[in-house]
């Protein structure tokens, strides 16, 4: 009887501490977590200084609401040889959906880079190299790497030091109101869902 | 300074917590060395404690304390003691907690108090298991961390937001690596059993 209850015991301490790390046995992944946390509350954004491709001084959220528009957040450094790649064809693909669907009023495209030798030419090279439009799509990059560290932060994006000068972190489709809250996270390779919930939270903002 | 005594055990349980803790910034810089170097000292603290207070309890009782089995146990067999460090094994296994035990106190404090505990617990189960016991829990671990392993070396994305994916490479290889070399050890340990079992 002891031993059936002590098992017992056992047991739903186990289970318990399984469901905790888990988040109630929905999530292995701490990038699973971060999107999940984001979806059921969008978090409020910290505001940092940041430049932009044509050398502009601004901070994020006076540039969130001086546009207006919904915008789909990405993260990329302009060396990398790997992943912002694959996001930045993922995100030219976006770009497309948005001119064709007429949304460009609507939603826009923000790659903001983490990477501290990303100044207002390497992000005009990168916009170049991307086939981006000006008024669809945008660079920035960080001014204060304190402010940034901050926001990525607040983002959940975890920048790891790789070899060869290049960094990994996790990648995903952010879609960030113009008020400057982070509403929902997007894996890349669902970019038609990024930019649906994009058009919602317009839609809900009246524009 | 008695050999079967309490210090032994006891002085190296300190020394694999103090090696866990002191040199926590380079073993949690990799996944591999986190899973596979970092948390394993911890539970050997554990496990090393255990037999150092069992030690020191049975100098203390005189001859036969622990030797003389209790009337009753919470832990006949072991059995819910396996099944706990079994569970938290499993929550090792989880890349969110490799993630969180670097950013988040709560996931940390569970890692440096609860795999010592949990290493007590095994070590205290295992000494009332059997053999049939001890194999059934050592198989489940085996292959649980051989399909995590495999799992980690198939991922062609990355689980951990904190490690390289090569690292998780090395983590999957040294996973699969445990679920061979661990059963290889418990056999050679019990060779000789085995082998006055299969000579009988």
């Amino acid at each position: 009887m002891r031993w059936a209850l002590a098992l017992l015991l056992a047991l739903a301490a186990g289970t318990g501490a399984l469901y905790w790390v888990t988040a109630g046995f929905t999530v292995l992944t701490a990038e699973g977590a971060r999107r999940q946390a984001v979806a059921l509350e969008p978090r409020p954004l910290p505001d940092a200084p940041v430049i932009g491709a044509d050398g502009r001084a601004t901070t994020l959220l006076a540039d969130l609401s001086a546009d207006g528009r919904v915008a789909i957040v990405n993260f990329f450094y302009s060396r990398c040889m790997s992943l912002c790649l694959a996001q930045g064809s993922q995100t030219e693909r976006l770009q497309r959906a948005i001119d064709e669907r007429g949304l460009a009023a609507r939603v826009r495209l923000l790659s903001i880079s983490f990477d501290p030798r990303d100044g207002a030419r390497e992000l005009a090279d990168y916009a170049r190299r991307m086939h981006a439009q000006a008024r669809t799509w945008q660079f920035l990059s960080f001014a204060d790497p304190e402010a940034g560290a901050r926001l990525l932060d607040l983002f959940g994006i975890v920048v790891v030091p790789a070899p060869l000068a290049q960094f990994e972190h996790n990648a995903a489709f952010h879609v960030v109101t113009p008020d400057g809250r982070l509403a929902r996270i997007v894996d890349l390779d669902d970019p038609g869902d990024a930019l649906q919930a994009a058009v919602d939270l317009a839609a809900e903002a009246g524009r | 300074m008695n050999m079967r005594g309490p210090w032994p055990p006891a002085l190296a349980a300190l020394a694999f917590y103090a090696v866990a803790l002191i040199w926590r910034a380079p073993l949690t810089a990799s996944m591999s060395t986190h899973m596979l170097v970092q948390i394993p000292l911890l539970v050997l603290a554990g496990v090393c404690a255990e037999r150092a207070w069992r030690a020191w309890r049975d100098r203390a009782g005189g001859a036969g304390s622990s030797r003389r089995p209790p009337a009753w146990s919470y832990n006949e067999y072991g059995m819910p003691g396996l099944l706990f460090a079994s569970l938290v094994g499993a929550c090792w296994m989880v890349p969110k907690a490799l993630d969180d035990a670097l950013v988040d106190w709560r996931m940390a404090a569970f890692k440096v108090l609860g795999l010592p505990v949990a290493g007590w617990i095994l070590g205290a189960s295992l000494r009332r298991s059997n053999t049939v016991v001890k194999l059934f829990f050592l198989g489940n671990f085996c292959w649980m961390s051989a399909i995590v392993g495999l799992i980690y070396l198939d991922q062609p994305a990355r689980l951990c937001n904190a490690y390289l994916l090569d690292d998780q490479a090395w983590a999957g290889n040294g996973l699969i690596a445990l679920s061979i070399l661990l059963p290889l050890a418990w056999l050679l340990v019990r060779i000789k059993p085995v082998w006055r079992f299969l000579n009988r």
